[in-house]
């Protein structure tokens, strides 16, 4: 199991292969189909900094949050997956959620840097490692706002990086 | 008509009911995970199955949702045919699956707004997990004196990949046995929670193929497969998707498969649901007992 710590560096990013279990304590962002086309537009139009949002070594956790805890949705649904290659431009090294992505996005995430990791669905143990959590982003979406969670040791296996997807 | 007490009582145990569904795995289901992990041969998939069952004993104790997707309530209320259901019954099953949303918490995803609204999420969602409407109940009958609700709480990704639609059979099961392999092989690669579980429903229209697949997912057991099952079961192990998509031999741990009435006519409607690795959520209680 190896220990990753957020930010991530590219050096981070280089040294892990597909197939590696990890854990991933520091903060992280969630988004899923609601927000992340919303982030993808904050980005085309260089406003992001405005929420005091910062991509850079981030990792995006595909999840709702809500008082029933956080789990991995699919990754491949369409508003998902197509955000993907763009947060990776603008610096997210991680993304994080469940489901075989397209050959097109693990082409795109290597080109950015970026890395894909899966996680089982294990609400009532992710439960006990979420330090804090906080709405930074489009409160209005509810559960599908984007949240920045403080996390311990969160689980995961890396599911695609350089190139290779182990789908 | 229910006394106040009755409709209390009645109220808090289908609460509790939901509760259960919602936030502990069956017996049968944590052993069949328990020898899949012993069994598996890929070290991260094996690691992936004990999450599971780590997640499972931790939900249960802590009585928290196995997953933040907590799922629509499904009810299935099953009756004696000669019982006589009290007035005030089925107020006290919805105010109770409301106060069972409410408890565990569920999680807040009432789409607010009218049609239009709701269909394209644009007026968000209700911060009330209360709020969440079950699907439409299902009625089915009992030889036995008795009241009883099944609740299932059924989760979004096994919805995108589920399946109802015809099969013409040719007058052979293993025409329905190969289309159900292939339509849950190629579900098992996008649904990404597994080892999952096939909930197959067999019947005369889409409605009834999919209240026995319902049906099947209440009787499965995971200790208790015919031959059909198992054939299935097998067939879809050979694609190697593996727990989570990390391959090895357990893509799928059981099918559950309920066969209705059928059409004289060369067609079957076939329900397939491919069941999370966290699904079958369910739980039942007796909310009337005659002696």
């Amino acid at each position: 199991m190896k220990t990753i710590t957020t930010p991530i560096t590219e050096e981070i990013v280089k040294g892990l292969e597909i197939g590696d279990m990890i854990t991933i304590t520091g903060i992280i962002y969630t988004g899923r189909d609601a927000v992340l086309p919303r982030i993808v537009s904050l980005i085309e139009d260089d406003c992001l900094q405005n929420y005091g949002i910062y991509l850079k070594g981030s990792v995006i956790f595909h999840s709702a949050v809500s008082t029933a805890g956080v789990g991995v949705t699919s990754s491949n649904k369409v508003e998902i997956e197509s955000s993907m290659p763009v947060l990776s431009k603008a610096g997210v090294r991680l993304h994080l959620g469940k489901g075989a992505l397209k050959p097109e996005t693990v082409i795109a995430l290597n080109k950015y840097k970026s890395i894909y990791a899966v996680q089982p669905p294990v609400t009532a143990l992710l439960n006990k490692k979420i330090l804090s959590r906080k709405v930074i982003a489009f409160a209005e979406l509810g559960m599908e706002a984007m949240h920045e969670l403080r996390v311990v040791e969160f689980p995961a296996v890396i599911a695609a990086a350089h190139g290779i997807s182990i789908y | 008509m229910l006394t106040t007490l009755n409709y209390e009582n009645m109220v808090r145990k289908v609460a509790d009911t939901l509760i259960r569904a919602a936030s502990s795995c069956t017996n049968d289901k944590v052993n069949a995970l328990s020898k899949a992990t012993e069994d598996e041969i890929i070290p991260q998939s094996a690691w992936a199955m004990t999450c599971l069952i780590e997640n499972a004993h931790e939900a249960e104790n802590s009585r928290f949702p196995l997953c933040d997707d907590t799922g629509i309530p499904h009810l299935i209320l099953e009756t004696g045919k000669e019982l006589a259901m009290p007035a005030g019954l089925l107020s006290a099953i919805y105010e109770g699956v409301a106060l069972g949303l409410k408890d565990l918490p569920g999680r807040p995803m009432a789409v607010k707004g009218n049609d239009k609204e709701r269909i394209e999420q644009s007026a968000g969602l209700s911060s009330d997990p209360s709020s969440l409407p079950a699907a439409p109940l299902m009625l089915i009958s009992t030889d036995e004196k008795v009241l009883r609700l099944h609740i299932l709480m059924q989760g979004g990704g096994p919805e995108i990949r589920a399946k109802t639609y015809r099969v013409f059979h040719k007058h052979r099961l293993e025409t329905i046995i190969d289309e159900i392999s292939d339509w849950a092989s190629e579900s098992v690669k996008l649904l990404g929670c597994t080892p999952c579980t096939l909930a197959v429903g067999i019947g005369r229209s889409h409605y009834e193929a999919s209240s026995l697949m319902l049906q099947a997912m209440l009787n499965g057991n995971y200790d208790v497969q015919n031959d059909t099952e198992h054939k299935i079961t097998e067939s879809v192990n050979k694609t190697n998707v593996g727990p989570l998509g990390l391959h090895g031999k357990h893509t799928v741990l059981a099918t559950f498969l309920k066969t209705g009435p059928q059409r004289a006519s060369g067609v079957r409607i076939v329900c397939m649901r491919p069941c999370c690795c966290i699904e079958p959520r369910k739980a039942s209680c007796v909310l009337i007992k005659e002696s």
